[in-house]
């Protein structure tokens, strides 16, 4: 029963050949925009959200609050953290390891060129073990710092790399190499695996006391940012709590007027992550347009499919065909108008997505231009072109199973 | 020749398939909406960033410390007074004047916020205010060495915009610690970061913060009204570079001037801009698709009717002209009524953008936007209308009178 309906939906189809393109070119273009943007899309949120470092569950960042939106972590902090606060977050239970680190921005010069990057701080003595664990700190030439170094840094790709570093030295920096920082000359150990994170490939990584030795930092006493590494995961927001009520007595403040934040890296990332889905659900609406009018074309075409079949009709109902009949022909006509245009418009968008991403990313040689179409989105893009044909063809469906068979039999055309 | 009864024969058949073309109208007004709306918006911006320029002049300068976040939250590196005094001093600069920035803590009825502070210098306060384009709103500005006292925001005025309750001239707010008495507003900006600025003197700056003092963030400068402000910024650069005792290329400040800032936040928006306008097209192609799809129908239907009219006389051109009619018939209609529904979605948003303190957000419409996006839809419509009203033309007159 159902293959005959089929077979019938098809069979008008392929005889309105012309209509039957048109009106599936309105629903590929629609499906191949949603399908690209969205990959796109997601390929930037991914790049994105892989910029930013660690993101164990077991860790919690503590900042000062500041302004939002004005740079790098704790800049600018009208009240910054203290340096003391390690060791008393370090006395909390179920705490396991604190670690307080500096962020500042310096002169670098190499190859008499110079340029103005940020320098990060590594703790040392037994701590810097597990941070190196922590953040999955490898080199690919050379070596780790140690304790024992002085005037060494490590630094990230990009240095290592002539062309992708912006501003360019104009010649790589290899591990040996002297560079002057802070006009300070120090010694290259190491060039950081890459990571595809500006945290990690633009950086400058210094023993912490190297960089309080060479002026980079202010005032060793405020600190921009304290990790801490929690031993038990399933007390995390017991710890984050009395890490809490520990600043706020030190920093006398009262509940709900907190000057800082305490949270896990995936909290400060879920923020980021409602700004880009805004983003993508606003470009997605508007490409989401030439779907619903592709949707209109269905419907339109569908129309006229009951106009021209009128006799058609009314000979089938008069040899038995029930309302019903007439209306699952018509429904799976349109549903059938929509299935295949989405079919070629994810296989559409598909090569868009990709051929753009490959495209952009040799263009402007930036690792966040990729896409990322996952089944989710070809299924939910197959479901929803089929849904919106069907959808469609219910008015002309409905109006189709309603004919008179004695005035259909009757019609010219 | 193409006369009245073309355009009348035209305009009976669609209302006699009044469906078919409210429906092929329907899809090609929701991406007329959609492009009308996003370029209102878009030109609306651009009106709000020429008005800045007017307003600010376009003689002004910026000097700024190179750093890796937004200007005064590293102080790094910075512009000292003397560095100023030298620089008043070089041909084509007519004013100068430093400005301290730090991002603070202020505190209005027990409320906490941390938001941009500034210390001017009141002596070159119409110069500073010029180039911010912003006036006074409410009460009064700061005098010349004036301590304990502040000058607010726009925003600060209001309830929930940044604290629940807004602050009113006379008020007491306690900044990084510090009382101060609020003076007076500043005019709206239109972006919540700036109308959230507080403003003091720098000599209360330099009173409570007096490890800041001497290091500025930001310089105005306004250039002679008779030079060129790119060719003193590259005197600047290069004069300061060598005072400072640095190397070409190693600068720690850079010189903007008021265009080239405004070029590049112009240029940004532009691209965006014809993005978003890009993708909003697709939904007008896919209308456009449908548009042709219903008019070889048309043709279709109508093959008997051609067949007569050719019979009877009428020529390929009559035929061509009646079915171009009808689709950009269709394609004008859904543009008037687009542009009507753009029209109401645009002003929506600018409402609601206005409200989140976004008032730069405003869309403008001009005609020149309306006329074209009408024109651009009848063109559509007539553009889709070509290739049927080709077929129709060809019909050869004998067999279509056969056609059933």
């Amino acid at each position: 029963m159902l293959s005959d309906y089929l077979s019938i939906a098809i069979r008008s189809l392929v005889k309105r050949r012309l209509r039957t393109y048109l009106t599936m070119i309105g629903i590929f273009i629609g499906i191949a925009a949603v399908v690209s943007l969205i990959g796109l899309g997601q390929g930037l949120k991914d790049a994105i959200t892989g910029q930013f470092g660690f993101l164990s569950t077991d860790i919690l960042s503590v900042q000062a609050a500041s302004v939002s939106m004005s740079g790098p972590p704790g800049a600018g902090a009208p009240n910054p953290l203290q340096r003391d606060y390690i060791d008393k977050i370090d006395r909390i239970s179920n705490v396991d390891l604190v670690f307080g680190r500096y962020f500042a921005s310096t002169t670098i010069e190499f190859n008499d060129k110079q340029s103005i990057e940020f320098a990060l701080s590594i703790p040392g003595g037994d701590k810097r073990k597990p941070f190196e664990r922590m953040t999955n700190l490898k080199v690919q030439e050379g070596r780790l710092l140690t304790d024992s170094d002085r005037n060494s840094i490590l630094l990230g790709d990009n240095y290592h790399n002539d062309k992708s570093y912006n501003g360019g030295f104009g010649k790589a920096v290899h591990a040996g190499d002297k560079i002057l920082i802070n006009n300070k000359p120090f010694t290259v150990v190491g060039i950081i695996e890459k990571k595809g994170s500006f945290i990690y490939d633009d950086a400058i990584w210094m023993n912490e006391q190297s960089m309080i030795d060479s002026g980079i930092v202010g005032n060793e006493d405020y600190i921009n940012i304290i990790a801490v590494k929690v031993k038990d995961v399933s007390k995390i927001v017991e710890t984050q709590q009395n890490i809490e009520r520990l600043l706020r007595k030190e920093r006398n403040v009262k509940e709900g007027e907190e000057d800082f934040t305490v949270q896990s890296p995936q909290k400060a990332l879920e923020s980021l992550d409602s700004t880009l889905f805004a983003v993508q659900l606003f470009i997605t609406i508007i490409a989401g347009i030439s779907l619903l009018v592709g949707g209109i074309g269905i419907m339109n075409t569908m129309y006229t499919a009951v106009l021209e079949r009128r006799k058609e009709i009314g000979i089938m109902k008069s040899i038995g065909a029930r309302n019903s009949t007439i209306f699952t022909l018509f429904s799976i006509e349109s549903g059938f108008l929509g299935l295949v245009g989405g079919i070629i418009g994810i296989i559409l968008g598909l090569i868009l997505a990709y051929g753009l991403a490959f495209i952009g990313s040799l263009a402007l040689n930036s690792d966040l231009i990729r896409a990322n179409v996952s089944w989710w989105l070809i299924l939910g893009a197959l479901m929803f072109s089929f849904v919106l044909g069907t959808v469609c063809g219910v008015l002309p469906a409905v109006r189709a199973s309603r004919l008179n068979p004695v005035d259909s039999l009757r019609s010219t055309k | 020749m193409v006369g009245i009864d073309e355009i009348n024969y035209a305009m009976q058949n669609l209302m006699h398939r009044k469906l078919r073309s409210i429906l092929s109208a329907l899809s090609i007004l929701i991406g007329i909406a959609a492009v009308f709306a996003l370029i209102s918006f878009g030109s609306g911006l651009q009106i709000y960033v020429d008005d800045i320029a007017k307003q600010s002049g376009t003689d002004k300068l910026f000097i700024q410390a190179k750093s890796i976040g937004a200007p005064g939250t590293d102080d790094t590196f910075y512009i000292s007074q003397s560095d100023i005094d030298f620089v008043s001093r070089i041909n084509g600069v007519k004013e100068i004047s430093g400005m301290y920035m730090k991002p603070a803590e202020i505190i209005s009825r027990d409320k906490r916020k941390y938001n941009y502070l500034s210390g001017i210098d009141i002596a070159k306060k119409e110069f500073i205010l010029e180039s911010m384009a912003i006036k006074m709103h409410k009460g009064r500005d700061l005098k010349k060495g004036e301590l304990g006292k502040a000058v607010l925001g726009y925003n600060y005025q209001f309830d929930n915009k940044i604290f629940p309750r807004g602050v009113k001239t006379g008020d007491k707010v306690s900044i990084d610690g510090q009382e101060l008495e609020v003076v007076g507003f500043y005019s709206l900006v239109g972006n919540p970061s700036d109308d959230a600025n507080i403003y003091i003197t720098k000599e209360q700056f330099e009173l409570l913060y007096p490890e800041k003092k001497d290091k500025y963030s930001f310089v105005m400068i306004r250039s002679e009204p008779d030079t060129s402000p790119k060719a003193v910024a590259d005197k600047i650069t290069e004069k300061l570079r060598k005072h400072k005792g640095q190397e070409k290329g190693k600068e720690d400040f850079y010189v903007q001037t008021f265009d080239d800032a405004i070029q590049m936040f112009t240029n940004i928006l532009t691209i965006i801009k014809a993005i978003l306008v890009l993708i909003a097209l697709i939904s007008v192609v896919v209308a456009s698709v449908n548009i042709m799809n219903t008019m070889y129908t048309a043709v279709l239907e109508r093959t008997k009717e051609i067949g007569v009219m050719k019979a009877v006389g009428a020529r390929n051109s009559d035929i061509i002209f009646i079915f171009i009619l009808e689709s950009g018939v269709i394609g004008m209609i859904g543009g008037v009524i687009g542009v009507l529904l753009g029209y109401l979605v645009a002003s929506t948003g600018g409402a609601i953008a206005a409200g989140a303190g976004y008032a730069m957000l405003k869309p403008a419409f001009s005609w020149i936007l309306i006329a074209g996006c009408i024109l651009f839809s009848f063109l559509v419509g007539a553009g889709s209308g070509v290739m049927p009203a080709i077929r129709a033309s060809k019909l050869h007159p004998v067999d279509a009178l056969r056609y059933e």
